[in-house]
């Protein structure tokens, strides 16, 4: 019997191996953020889908606040600016 | 409902091999900034299987402190280190 | 009983509409809110790219904007439903006030996802197809081509303002 509730994992893992790819070949490091957000996005997805439980929303909504704060940290330092708190 | 993360081992592989990559790209990218995105990388593959493997505290601790770091990093070191 | 591709399809569809309309509505494409997205702006708009786009996609990076509200909204309601949503939208709330964010961009579109997501599970439609759904429309606005999606954006943006 086919599962078909694990198309979304892979879906998943495949937009996150395709972004991983394109931010290690990409040379200007603002695009590679870019890529690195479409990474965030698959690896939250990622992370939600595996577990179904509360505590594993809160790791996802965790893990992806703090890639978006690292990310703007890293955009704002590299461009000259404050990194943001 | 399953408990344990669907298919293992090719999202085990995928992640681990995710890890890996970012690894290796923080040994041969030159400047800091590509250096700290390689970290974000690495976690990114790393993460979750700390959560497929159930230390589902420990993920959301690290999920935390490494972005932390990584903004301690910069402040500490990101003025002197710009990269054209 | 449509196949799950076709739920993820349409998903796909309904959160790309979704998550732009907040953004544009939010004024997200006019400048940046945090300091990082202008300098992405710039970097996308210096290579064949348009600056509003380019300044939009910088905040959907660097800050929780509908984008993030949309699939965090997917999470929720895939983990606990209706009261899901609702605890990732309060979350996102803390996420924007954490980014000193002026807009409020990422709470609207997470409150608005959740009930659509949760208005599509009860037509059948579930909310995990909405999370892969999300990570698609991400992909084509991020992921593919940053010029292109830069131009289409200002040129959305243009309608709105």
């Amino acid at each position: 019997m086919e599962d078909t509730g694990m198309i979304p994992v892979y879906i998943c893992g495949i937009v996150a191996l395709y972004a991983v790819l394109r931010v290690l070949t990409e040379k200007q490091t603002l695009r590679k953020l870019v890529f690195l957000n479409v990474m965030n996005f698959a690896i939250t997805g990622l992370i939600v889908l595996s577990i179904p439980d509360i505590m594993s929303l809160f790791a996802g909504i965790a893990y992806f606040v703090g890639s978006t704060l690292e990310s703007n940290a890293i955009a704002s330092t590299y461009a000259g600016g404050v990194p943001n708190e | 409902m399953q408990e344990v993360c669907p298919m293992n081992e090719y999202i085990f592989a995928l992640l681990a091999l995710i890890a890996i990559l970012g690894a290796v790209s923080v040994y041969f990218k030159r400047s800091p900034f590509d250096k700290l995105i390689g970290l974000a990388v690495m976690m990114g593959g790393a993460i979750p299987l700390i959560v497929m493997k159930g230390y589902i505290d420990v993920a959301i601790l690290v999920a935390i402190i490494m972005p932390l770091t990584s903004i301690f990093i910069l402040q500490a070191t990101g003025r002197n280190s710009d990269d054209a | 009983m449509p196949s799950m591709f076709v739920n993820i399809i349409i998903a796909a569809l309904t959160s790309w509409i979704l998550f732009i309309t907040v953004d544009i509505i939010f004024r997200l494409p006019e400048k940046g809110g945090v300091s990082g997205a202008g300098a992405i702006g710039s970097a996308i708009a210096s290579d064949n790219g348009s600056l509003n786009g380019g300044t939009m996609m910088g905040n959907i990076v660097c800050s929780p904007d509908a984008s993030a509200g949309t699939l965090l909204a997917a999470c929720g309601v895939y983990v606990a439903g209706l009261p899901g949503g609702l605890v990732a939208t309060v979350l996102v709330f803390i996420g924007n006030r954490i980014c000193h964010d002026p807009g409020y961009a990422g709470t609207t579109g997470a409150f608005c996802a959740t009930l659509v997501i949760t208005g599509f599970g009860l037509m059948g439609i579930p909310a995990e197809a909405f999370i892969a759904g999300m990570v698609i429309a991400i992909l084509t606005i991020q992921g593919l081509s940053h010029p292109y999606a830069s131009h289409l954006l200002t040129k959305l943006w243009r309608i709105r303002a």
